[in-house]
């Protein structure tokens, strides 16, 4: 059984899926006797879609010029690859 | 450089690389075309500026160019993509003589390690009082709160945040991209967890959006 300290350090990775199955099955053992950290459990999910919607309102577009500029690397690309052909 | 993800891409998306293709690949652009957007957004993460991220964008799509006959796997292009970024931008790092940031956590803050802002919001019950004190705390910050906060992170511990929480990659797919073990991932993930919690604590505080009993006592 593990302990709130080890609950805690594996909850964010609980929220990503990215703990394997034993793992997982412990954490979830522990948050049926514990209250305090399903309660955490449920802190930290809201926190990390404040951090994760944050992120996607304020994330900045490519500029325009710089899209110009990378259409023009495509477009190199494509002709050099036709002229290998 | 062929990093982990990259060799991973190419390796499992092509078990044993003999047959006849029964199909040409799709064009470079066509694939990368859909993640251009998310990976400026990425390469200013990394570097904090802008003129920075256009050229780490551009410099990752040359790459990226030139390695595209290794990506069997149109499927897995945006890590790969990433990869490929932040190996360019390793080496822009290393050729500015700035290497990754790692210093323990505990030697920034001995007591930032143990940090609980889910605790600390339960006992100092701060001002304005409300029934769902911990969701209520969130709410009080703006995306410009939220954003310096989470920029005054230590970059080693931020990076893995971004790549999982705002990008959604595994942390499997993190640790290979940032070329160390899960292990390692996810201690930095959780070291950039607590250094968020303890930013928004203590912005909370110095921007006066909670009063904390400390204050009251001064």
């Amino acid at each position: 059984m593990i302990d709130c300290r080890e609950a805690v350090r594996r909850m964010w990775a609980y929220l990503d899926r990215s703990l394997g199955d034993e793992p997982v099955e412990e954490f979830e053992a522990h948050l049926e006797t514990c209250q305090r950290c399903c309660g955490e459990l449920e802190f930290s999910r809201h926190l990390r879609d404040m951090v994760a919607d944050t992120d996607q309102r304020s994330a900045p577009a490519m500029p325009p010029e710089l899209r110009s500029r990378v259409e023009l690397l495509f477009a190199d690309a494509e002709t050099s690859t036709e002229g290998r052909a | 450089m062929t990093s982990t993800v990259e060799a991973t891409v190419s390796r499992a998306a092509h078990p044993g690389a003999t047959g006849a293709a029964t199909e040409p690949p799709p064009a470079f652009a066509q694939i990368v075309r859909d993640h251009l957007d998310g990976l400026y957004g990425y390469c200013f993460r990394l570097t904090g500026d802008p003129a920075d991220a256009e050229d780490l964008v551009q410099e990752s799509l040359l790459r990226a160019m030139r390695a595209y006959d290794g990506l069997r796997d149109p499927s897995r292009a945006k890590g790969w993509m990433f990869a490929i970024a932040t190996n360019a931008w390793r080496d822009l790092m290393r050729a500015r003589g700035r290497e990754l940031r790692t210093t323990s956590l505990d030697d920034l803050d001995p007591e930032a390690g143990e940090f609980s802002l889910f605790q600390t919001l339960t006992i100092e019950d701060p001002f304005p009082y409300s029934d769902e004190l911990h969701l209520d705390f969130l709410r009080l910050f703006r995306d410009d709160d939220v954003r310096a906060v989470f920029g005054s992170i230590t970059a080693a511990f931020r990076l893995p945040i971004v790549l999982t929480v705002v990008h959604g990659f595994s942390c499997k797919e993190a640790a290979a991209m940032l070329e160390i073990p899960l292990g390692t991932l996810l201690s930095r993930l959780h070291r950039g967890r607590k250094q968020l919690e303890r930013g928004l604590w203590d912005y909370a505080v110095a921007n006066g959006l909670v009063t904390s009993t400390e204050e009251d006592r001064r």
